[in-house]
């Protein structure tokens, strides 16, 4: 029993692991698992319990506005807000937030960048580059746009972030299923998810039994490996399902997959600071138009 | 004579390829009864199990329960009040919270949301995990998992409790958890299923003991009839427990006087060298 109360605190303990990422690995990059890691983080968010029907809504609520006001300030407005809820209200170290963001940033800019600067046989626009074969070119306009276009997206991607940096993968579906999503599609996202997990431990398993066996030595073997390892995996997976079938009849599944859901209190301070916020990006819109 | 709780007579299963996995297993389980079903790998005893759920359906013979027939409408009642705990955790839990995996069962059993809660609630502290109640299995380690596995089962109050090789890829102190928990549950009248390969196991906590192979019941009996009967022990490719060696070699060499009274555990061993 002592293992397991250790285990607890281990788990609790997530500001440790990430001083301990802090301190040994400096860089604000990716590791295996990074995957997994924002699923973690929103298990130790410390805004966890708040209800997750107010924060699905609000972030959406705030993605929309985000999207349709199109304005820098909104937006910059927004990546502060949704920051602040993340990594001060959500003690999420702020080394792992910017760890998490890298992904989309590094898209939000190869995708506006494309959008900022063209190319032409002829010098034209405000600045120009001859790179041999032809120009590229761009603009001050130009710049700005993709300046702003940068932010909005940006904004909407953290308000959805600060969504599944708090809240676990089965609330949110648990929040689909109030919004009547069809059964079947919540049904086959618990699965999934439980299930990612599941295949996710089967092929490192895998993995490491070839790796130990040199399975990875060069280019041409690692194909053949992981080639290997694939249709192994599909093969162990259609197995799994059976036994996860039966075990569900045993305890007297019948065609209907349903879950005992936590219900979380609703806070009407919450909502309060919520449409002050919702109101002040408003504000700040007509301001500023 | 009192009336069996589970009675199985004259199974007969085969999966698809054809290959008989039961051929004709009868026996009558008494309500309250601890034991062992021992025998080699693939000698039937989870295809037993799994008939006996009502989730593997015979091809031949029959499954009664407090003297009721089971057939297709009743099913559900089978279900409900015989439970498996998987030997593989990560195959039997599904949901993505311990709450939810717990009260997977008792949502099945269509009981209002209150009374899921207090059983979930009431079978996490059975088992010591309350704390765990939000986590997602995926966080947790093997000891972890098996305790939730067997929540669930206790979450349906189910009153035959079978456990596919339970010990299996357990470290030693979960492995000595799981044995308190199944005294408690043993204290608590619940009967009890449990294959193994650990013969010592089955001899110190067992009340009674099956011996499958290749299909059949080939020995019925208290451990101690069965491990000391060598034919049975060969057939079924069994190793004799520890204790029962040792107690009989001390015999042999009359250290202690042989009374008959077998222990089954060193803490007994050493009371009867103390006397």
């Amino acid at each position: 029993m002592e293992n397991s109360v250790g285990k607890s605190i281990n788990f609790i303990k997530t500001s440790e692991k990430a001083q301990h990422q802090a301190t040994y690995h400096h860089k604000i990059g990716h590791k295996h698992g990074e995957g997994s890691a924002i699923d973690y983080y929103a298990y130790a968010s410390k805004i966890r319990h708040w209800n997750p029907g107010f924060k699905v809504a609000f972030s959406f609520t705030t993605l929309l506005l985000c999207i349709g006001l199109n304005n820098p300030f909104v937006s910059i407005a927004v990546i502060l807000g949704m920051a602040f809820l993340t990594v001060v209200k959500g003690g999420l170290p702020l080394s792992a937030y910017l760890s998490v963001l890298l992904i989309p940033l590094t898209f939000i800019l190869l995708g506006t960048i494309a959008i900022g600067v063209d190319f032409s046989r002829q010098p034209l626009g405000q600045f120009n580059l001859y790179l041999g074969l032809g120009y590229i070119f761009t603009s001050v306009d130009k710049l700005q746009e993709m300046a702003v276009l940068m932010l909005k997206v940006f904004g909407a991607i953290s308000a959805m972030i600060m969504m599944t940096l708090s809240t676990p993968s089965a609330e949110i579906i648990g929040v689909l299923r109030k919004a009547h999503v069809p059964k079947l599609v919540i049904e086959l996202m618990n699965l999934i998810y439980r299930y990612i997990f599941i295949l996710l431990d089967v092929f490192n398993n895998m993995r490491n039994s070839a790796d130990s066996r040199q399975g990875y030595c060069d280019f041409k073997t690692s194909c053949t490996t992981f080639g290997s390892v694939a249709s192994n995996l599909l093969v162990v997976s259609l197995k799994k399902s059976n036994a996860y079938y039966t075990a569900m009849e045993a305890r007297g599944y019948d065609g209907d997959l349903v879950f005992l859901e936590e219900e979380k209190p609703f806070q009407i301070s919450h909502l309060f600071i919520a449409a002050g916020f919702l109101f002040f990006l408003l504000l700040l819109w007509y301001v500023t138009k | 004579m009192k009336e069996p709780i589970l009675k199985v007579n004259n199974l007969h299963y085969s999966y698809g390829t054809g290959n008989p996995a039961l051929k004709g297993v009868s026996i009558n389980i008494y309500q309250g009864e601890k034991i062992a079903v021992i025998g080699s790998n693939g000698s039937g005893k989870s295809t037993f199990f799994l008939n006996a759920n009502g989730v593997l359906t015979a091809d031949h013979g029959e499954i009664s329960y407090q003297g009721t027939v089971i057939n297709k409408k009743n099913l559900k009642e089978l279900r409900k009040n015989i439970g498996i705990v998987f030997q593989d955790a990560d195959n039997q839990i599904i949901a993505s919270t311990v709450m939810a995996e717990v009260g997977f069962g008792p949502m099945n059993l269509k009981l209002p949301r209150e009374e899921v809660i207090r059983r979930v609630d009431e079978a996490l502290t059975y088992m010591n995990i309350l704390d765990f109640k939000d986590r997602p299995p995926h966080y947790l380690s093997g000891g972890e998992k098996k305790r939730v596995t067997i929540a669930d089962i206790i979450a349906m109050k189910s009153e035959v409790i079978i456990f596919d090789e339970p010990t299996a890829a357990l470290d030693p102190l979960n492995a000595q958890m799981l044995e308190e928990v199944l005294v408690k549950l043993g204290a608590e009248g619940k009967t009890m299923l449990i294959s193994t390969h650990d013969v010592d196991f089955a001899y110190r906590w067992a009340e009674r003991a099956i011996v499958f192979n290749q299909g059949k019941i080939i020995a019925d009996g208290t451990p101690l009839e069965i491990f000391q009967n060598r034919e049975v022990l060969k057939q079924a490719n069994l190793k004799r427990p520890a204790m029962l060696d040792v107690y009989e070699m001390l015999v042999e060499k009359k250290m202690v006087k042989n009374t008959n009274d077998y222990p089954t555990s060193p803490a007994e061993l050493k009371i009867l060298l103390e006397k």
